[in-house]
Order: C-alpha cells, then sequence, then structure tokens
C-alpha cells in the first residue's frame, strides 16, 4: 500500500475485502493442492492479473526473481532435512540419495510460497490505503486501530525513504553495505539499522504529538471517511467466481486423487 | 468549554515551565496577551524556547508532554489545564517545524482530509474544502502523490494545507518556511497575508527569517533562554534594536543593520535620531534623501583611518579569476532516477577546481543535491562522464572515490550510530584502511580544529544538534578527502549555528579543501561562496562569481530567488545615478563600498 500503484483497472476497482476473500479462496487452495503443476498455474495466473492491473511486470521484476532462491531452500531442504517414504532414487549426491518425492514436495512448498507473495503483493500494489482502512471499518474494526494500520503503512515509504538516506550517508563513510560477503554486509549494516531504529523512535513520538493537534482524539466513534469502499455487481461477480474456482480446484484434485 | 469575554483570545499569566526529567525551566515567567487578528512573529535562537511556547498554546503543554507548568494559559477564554487537546486543536493549529514526521497519510490529499474526517464533518464537504486547499497551494498536481515523494519543501507546503484545512480561530506555525526557498517563503507569506485579512485570524510564527516576515506581522516578540526580551512592532525593534538584534545571534534585516551601522560609524557628525528604514523601498528614499549628511562625515572617516582602503580591497576582490586544475569534471549528464523516471539533471556540464568554494543554489526541485550526489559516485549519470580526479565514476568502486570527496548529509541524525564520539570519527578513516599513524595525526588534527576534544566519550545521541552536527562533519574529514560537499548543512538551525558551521567551512577552505555547499540561504551564499552554480529545472543556468549571480535579479526572481536586500537596494540606487565600483553583498561590505563611493565626490 505504500507502494500503492494507481490505476482504474478492474483489480483496482475491486472492494479490498473482495482481495481479502481471494486470499482466503487461495489460502484454502494451498491446503488443499500440492500439486506442483496446479500450484505453478496458480502463480502464473496471478502474475497475468499484474497485467491485468496495468503494472508492468518489469516493476515487479525483484519479487519473482526474489522467489527463486526461496523456492530452491525448500527444495534443498526438502532432500536434506524431511525424510521420505518409500523413496523414488533418481541420483546421488556424492553418495546421498535423491528422491524425486523430496524434489516435488520441495517445489510445492516454494510455489505456495511464491503465490502468498504474489497475491499479497497484487493487494498492496492495486489497493490505496484509504480504500484499506474503509475496508477495515466496515469489517467492524474500531476507527481508531483502523487509522492507526492506516498511518503504518504510510509510514513505511518514508521509512523506506529514510534507511535508504542513512544508507547513503554510511556508503559515503565507506561502509561496505552492499559488499558481497554476506558477513561483511551484516557487520556494515549495522551502522544503518542504528540510526533507522532511532529516527523510527523519534517518528513514533512525532505521530502521537500530531495526530493530538489534528483533532484524531476529538471523537473517533464519530469520525467520518471521505473514502467509503462499496459492494459492486463486480465484486459480487469475482466472489462467485473466486468459490466457484475453489470448489472445482479442491473437488478435482480430491475426485481425481491428484495429490502430487 | 470556556467563556471568553476578554478582548485577548491567548492570556498567558506568570508561566514557568520544565520539561520533565530537567532541572532547568524552558519558560521563564512568560505573560503574554494576544488579541484576535493579531500577526505576531517570534523569533531568538534555538533553545529560547519558542516551540515550547507553541505547544503550550494548544495544550500540548501539559497534556502531552507533562512537566511543571506553573500559571495559566487561556486560549479563547478556555483554561489549557482543563481543556483537552483534541478540543483546543480545533481551535488552534499547530503546525511542528519538521515537515516529514507530521505527514500521517498516504496520498496529499489524504493529509488535508485527514484532519477534517477526525471532526466528523460529511464527506461531500471535505472533498470541497481539500479541492479549495490543493488549489490554494498549488498541489494540485500533487493530489495523488505520496508526502514521502515530495521535495522537504512541498512537504512543508502539505502539512501547512492540513492545518489550514481545519479553519482554526489561531494559526501556530513553528518554522512554516524553513525548507522553502526564498520566494516559496514570500508566497507563504503572501498567503498568510490573505487569510489574515480576509478571515480575521490570529497568527503566532516562529521564524528565523525577519526580514520576509517583518512586513507581514503587526508584533514581535524576541525570546532568550525562556524569557521575552522584547516585545513591540517589528518596524520599532527591527530599526532601533538591530545591533542588540545582532549580538543576539539572529539574522537581523540587513537594510536597517546597514542604516545603523551607517550612523554609528557617522556618530556625531549625523544625528542617531534619524528614523531607520525597514525595506528595501524605503531604504532607498532614507538613503537618498540623507545622503549629503553623510558626505562630510566619510571625508574625515577616510582621513583618518587608512586601512579602509586595505579593508576594501579585501573584501572586494574577485576570486574566480584564479583557479587551480579542475579536479571534478562533469560532462553532458543527463540523470533519470530509475524509481519514477523523473529527469532530474539535463546535459549538465560544469568543472570544479582545487580550492573552489562553490554554493549551488537553485528552487527546491531543481536538481542540487542530484547533481552533488553525483561527485562522490553515490548517483552514477544515466548519460554522459563524470570525472572525479580522473576516474570515471562508473567505472571506479566508489571506495576509491570517497577518498577525495567527502559528503556530509543534512540531518547528522541520519549518519551517527556509535555510542562513543571517538568510534563515530574512526568508522569511515577504517573503512577506508587509511593507515594506523596516519589516521592518528588526521583524528588529532581534526579534534582540534572543530573543537571536539572534551566530547570523545560522549555519545553523539546525547549531544546538543549543532555538537551532532559538528561531530557528522568530523566523521568525513577525519577521512581526509581534500573536496568536501555539505549538503544543507544549515537546516534546522539557527542563524548563529549556521556561521558556526560555514566558518568551519571556511576554515577548511583556508586550509586548502575545497567546498562545495548546497543551500537556500542567500545570506551565507553572499557571505561565504567564491563561485555559485544556479540550478534550474535540472540545468546549471549560472555559474559565476557571487556578485555577478546577484546582479541578475529579474532572472534569479523568475527562479525563485533573489540576493541578499542589500545587494538589491545598491542595485536600485545604481540604476537612480549612484555610481559604485561594485555591488557589495554584505553590510560590511556596503559600508565601505559607499565611503569609497562618497569620498569627494
Amino acid at each position: 500500500m505504500s507502494e500503492y500503484y494507481p490505476g482504474a483497472s478492474i483489480i483496482h476497482r475491486l472492494d479490498p475485502r473482495t482481495k481479502f476473500f481471494i486470499f482466503i479462496c487461495l489460502m484454502l487452495i494451498v491446503v488443499f493442492i500440492m500439486n506442483p503443476l496446479i500450484l505453478l498455474g496458480i502463480d502464473i495466473a496471478i502474475l497475468l492479473l499484474y497485467v491485468v492491473a496495468g503494472i508492468p511486470l518489469s516493476r515487479v521484476k525483484g519479487m519473482i526473481i526474489g522467489v527463486i532462491p526461496v523456492i530452491i531452500m525448500f527444495v534443498i531442504l526438502n532432500i536434506f532435512v524431511i525424510p521420505v517414504k518409500n523413496p523414488t532414487i533418481i541420483g546421488y549426491i556424492g553418495s546421498y540419495p535423491i528422491a524425486w518425492e523430496s524434489i516435488r514436495a520441495g517445489l510445492s512448498g516454494g510455489l505456495r510460497f511464491a503465490i502468498f507473495v504474489f497475491f499479497s503483493r497484487l493487494l498492496t500494489m492495486t489497493t490505496s490505503i484509504g480504500e484499506l482502512v474503509s475496508a477495515l471499518i466496515k469489517l467492524k474494526l474500531p476507527a481508531e486501530a483502523a487509522v492507526a494500520i492506516g498511518i503504518g503503512f504510510s509510514s513505511v515509504g518514508i521509512l523506506i525513504e529514510q534507511i535508504n538516506t542513512i544508507k547513503e550517508a554510511q556508503m559515503s563513510r565507506g561502509a561496505p553495505v552492499e559488499s558481497r560477503n554476506p558477513i561483511t554486509k551484516a557487520k556494515a549494516l549495522i551502522s544503518v539499522t542504528v540510526p533507522s531504529i532511532y529516527l523510527t523512535i523519534l517518528r513514533g513520538l512525532s505521530i502521537a504529538k500530531v495526530l493530538e493537534s489534528r483533532a484524531f482524539t476529538y471523537n473517533p466513534s464519530k469520525r467520518t471517511f471521505r473514502k467509503i469502499v462499496k459492494f459492486t455487481k463486480l465484486d459480487y461477480i469475482v466472489i462467485a467466481l473466486s468459490i466457484g474456482a475453489t470448489l472445482i480446484l479442491v473437488i478435482i484434485t480430491k475426485f481425481y486423487h491428484i495429490t502430487y | 468549554m470556556g467563556n471568553n469575554n476578554s478582548e485577548y483570545i491567548i492570556e498567558i499569566e506568570n508561566v514557568s515551565y520544565k520539561y520533565p526529567g530537567s532541572d532547568k525551566l524552558a519558560l521563564r515567567n512568560i505573560n503574554l496577551k494576544i488579541k484576535k487578528g493579531e500577526i505576531v512573529l517570534i523569533t531568538g535562537k534555538n533553545g529560547a524556547g519558542k516551540s515550547t511556547l507553541c505547544y503550550l498554546l494548544n495544550g500540548l503543554i501539559p497534556h502531552f508532554f507533562g512537566g511543571e507548568l506553573e500559571g495559566t494559559v487561556k486560549i479563547l477564554g478556555m483554561d489549557t489545564k482543563e481543556t483537552p487537546v483534541s478540543y483546543l486543536s480545533t481551535k488552534v493549529g499547530l503546525l511542528f517545524s519538521e515537515p516529514s514526521s507530521q505527514l500521517l497519510t498516504s496520498s496529499v490529499e489524504d493529509e488535508i482530509a485527514f484532519p477534517l474526517e477526525n471532526l466528523g464533518l460529511p464527506a461531500e464537504g471535505i472533498d470541497r474544502t481539500v479541492n479549495e486547499i490543493l488549489e490554494l497551494f498549488g498541489l494540485m498536481k500533487y493530489r495523488k502523490r505520496p508526502p514521502y515523494a515530495l521535495s522537504g519543501g512541498e512537504q512543508q507546503l502539505v502539512a501547512l494545507a492540513s492545518v489550514l484545512s481545519m479553519n482554526p480561530e489561531i494559526y501556530v506555525l513553528d518554522e512554516p518556511t524553513s525548507a522553502l526557498d526564498p520566494i516559496g517563503t514570500l508566497q507563504v507569506i503572501e498567503m498568510f497575508r490573505t487569510i489574515a485579512r480576509m478571515y480575521n485570524k490570529t497568527f503566532i510564527i516562529v521564524e528565523h527569517k525577519l526580514e520576509e516576515f517583518a512586513l507581514l506581522t503587526t508584533r514581535l516578540i524576541v525570546m532568550d533562554n525562556g524569557q521575552l526580551i522584547y516585545d513591540g512592532s517589528p518596524h520599532e525593534i527591527l530599526t532601533k534594536k538591530a545591533i542588540e538584534l545582532e549580538n543576539l545571534g539572529l539574522e537581523v534585516p540587513q537594510i536597517p543593520l546597514f542604516a545603523q551601522k551607517l550612523l554609528d560609524k557617522c556618530k556625531p557628525e549625523v544625528e542617531s535620531s534619524l528614523e531607520l528604514p525597514l525595506t528595501i523601498e524605503k531604504g532607498l528614499e532614507w538613503f537618498l534623501s540623507n545622503i549629503s549628511r553623510f558626505k562630510p562625515c566619510f571625508n574625515s572617516f577616510l582621513s583618518k583611518e587608512s586601512s579602509v582602503n586595505a579593508t576594501k580591497e579585501k573584501s572586494l576582490e574577485e576570486p574566480l579569476q584564479v583557479r587551480g586544475e579542475p579536479i571534478i569534471e562533469v560532462d553532458h549528464v543527463t540523470f533519470i532516477y530509475p524509481s519514477s523516471n523523473a529527469v532530474a539533471l539535463k546535459d549538465v556540464s560544469v568543472k570544479i577546481y582545487r580550492g573552489d568554494f562553490v554554493a549551488i543554489i537553485g528552487h527546491n526541485g531543481s536538481g542540487k543535491t542530484t547533481l552533488a550526489k553525483h561527485l562522490n559516485g553515490l548517483l552514477k549519470p544515466t548519460k554522459g562522464v563524470v570525472k572525479v580526479f580522473g576516474m570515471d565514476t562508473r567505472k571506479t568502486p566508489m571506495i576509491e572515490l570517497i577518498k577525495h570527496v567527502g559528503y556530509v548529509f543534512q540531518d547528522p541524525d541520519k549518519q551517527l550510530f556509535t555510542t562513543k564520539v571517538v568510534k563515530e570519527l574512526e568508522f569511515g578513516a577504517k573503512n577506508l584502511k587509511i593507515p594506523q599513524d596516519r589516521r592518528n595525526k588526521i583524528f588529532e588534527k581534526v579534534v582540534d580544529e572543530l573543537g571536539l576534544k572534551d566530547l570523545l566519550n560522549e555519545n553523539p545521541f546525547f549531544l546538543s544538534r549543532g555538537d551532532r552536527q559538528r561531530v557528522a562533519i568530523a566523521s568525513i574529514l577525519t577521512m581526509d578527502p581534500e573536496v568536501l560537499i555539505f549538503d544543507e548543512p544549515t537546516t534546522g538551525q539557527d542563524p548563529k549555528g549556521r556561521r558556526e558551521i560555514m566558518e568551519v567551512a571556511k576554515k577548511l577552505h583556508r586550509d586548502g579543501k575545497t567546498i562545495i555547499f548546497i543551500t537556500h540561504d542567500m545570506h551565507l551564499v553572499a557571505e561565504y561562496a567564491k563561485r555559485v552554480i544556479v540550478m534550474h529545472d535540472g540545468r546549471i543556468i549560472m555559474d559565476s562569481t557571487p556578485r555577478n549571480v546577484f546582479r541578475m535579479v529579474d532572472e534569479l526572481k523568475k527562479i525563485k530567488l533573489r540576493p541578499p536586500s542589500i545587494t538589491e537596494l545598491f542595485l536600485n540606487l545604481e540604476s537612480r545615478g549612484l555610481k559604485v565600483d561594485v555591488i557589495p553583498l554584505t553590510v560590511e561590505e556596503a559600508i565601505n563600498i559607499l565611503v569609497e563611493t562618497l569620498k569627494g565626490d
């Protein structure tokens, strides 16, 4: 939301509650479905939604590339850490046997993780903080809590800017914050983390002062909201389609015993 | 909630205040009454108690800060001790001094709407008000932008717009123009004037920019050490107490200061009871009508003091004529920020010479910082080449570039991270792997030069803002760079603090360093820079001596800049027939030039 990408696409026009609902459907799907091919299909479908939303994929290149090492890590963990019953050995690393089932389970775990990442990012990039706050109010969250969450999300952008400046200041003092050596980098990042924490605490104190001065505690229960989200026909259609798609996928996989 | 039968909208009686955990009084026995419709300017050094006084007015003191408060504060008849801040804030709109720390939401329009939503106003009314305010502030094109993506000056306008949206009775504005360029400041002042006149609102404005605000306000209060030391009409105080205010470390308007110093020099030949001018226009009239009185004084003065000529030569030299070799070369550089695709530099070419003392000026968003960040490799050109000591910044690791070019950031809080000053000073030098013996030598020299010996074992986070800034500068100096970039080093400092930093820069320049500084403060440019680079819309549009640049008054105004008023006064005098050899940049220079011009004429 701090990285909201303005637009008027179908995805942008959906009520945030509808997007939350799709997210819940996806959670159900990944509980029931483990087949890497189907999961990959869902991942690709979500990426296509970025295109529908008018967000260039180049903008989320980092996210897509970023999940690859996670998927590899899932596979490695499955191979070396999680035992398999009746394994189908397809090769050896040294003398250590590699089971096809381990690779499949690793891929499945990684692709499920990717579904969460891809969809959460789509949600944040197509939902403004104002819409989110309004949706939370409709979901019966107290106004103070909803606005506080909104302010929290709004602060992310400022904090990122702040961290970038601190990073530049420390790079100007020779701190190897972009070193390829993870230990050197981790040590150098202390010089970025400490001022960031300090400034975040200062910002927290400042926000408290500003909230009081902008009448936030005037009468929270009577607070109005300029943007009020409303369900439209589009939302009902998308919710119906989501339920349908979830049921179909779950039923097909159960009916045909597609576990992996 | 209270009854206001008094003619005063603000009544502060016998107020003293201590912050929690502090032994020192932040406010001492303040008595202050302000009528509806008054526009009060409050000034004073950092730490004089100005912001504390602001917090008192909307009830943050005592409700938010706690502490020990004596005396009574009544706003519209309501005792602030008994009225919640949330209610007082509907009557008293408070703008805080730091722009980015008071922006709460994700877009400019949400920021303006935020207080209105808190007050429970109907959504349609809020939309109308938001649109009106966006229009008034010229922020319509930014309405959907997140506030953090705006420049410091624009953020300040958004915060101000948010306060204005509540339509309070009393506006309390703590340094509302600290991040604005000179013309931006004048535009905001004009807006205050309109609101005050049209709606009869009361304004309490804390500012260091006395020259700009003096004409807006009806009353000036000077604070020092938690007390009100002067309270009266701005004209009266600024023309009669100019020297006293200057001694307090404040930025006194140049015209009355010049007139006062001229009178002081000519005592007793010219009577000192002459009423002094405040503005350039009045200064012009005053000077032309009194010029004949000063002539005999100058003649006798010249015959008495033989050192004047020497002073004149020293202060009027034009330094660009002698230059070292170029050490940084920016060649046809264009830079586009990848995240926003904004073109920040457009085909910029410039050379920095060894021994330069350069000011980079320009309105908010003109590309000053983007250019400076190219000089130590923080940014690499999208097109074109930057060479630092012969090294192409695109092909050279940054660690090699920062050995030659040090960059002092605006805010020391974004740099300091250790628990001891000594560790902070060693950080950069160790990263550069400077040999121990050389490191020690540089360290001792820097500590000595910046007077940090007593602070070495202190925790930087507990130091004053001025000391933290000195530690931040020292931590770059210990890396022993030949070129130093100061990026708006004086923001948040009072005039005395600004001069202290610039004096450090001046000393370093004398010791052979090349200095580049970015600023909005034209007085500092006039006083310290030997060369000025003027930027506008990502291009360099002027590059010359301060004297040459400040002659271009009309061109500068078009790009939201203006020369110091003493320079503008002399340009006006020149156009009215006074022949001066050179146009002065400072008050002292102006007096010397005048003496020289008027002798025997």
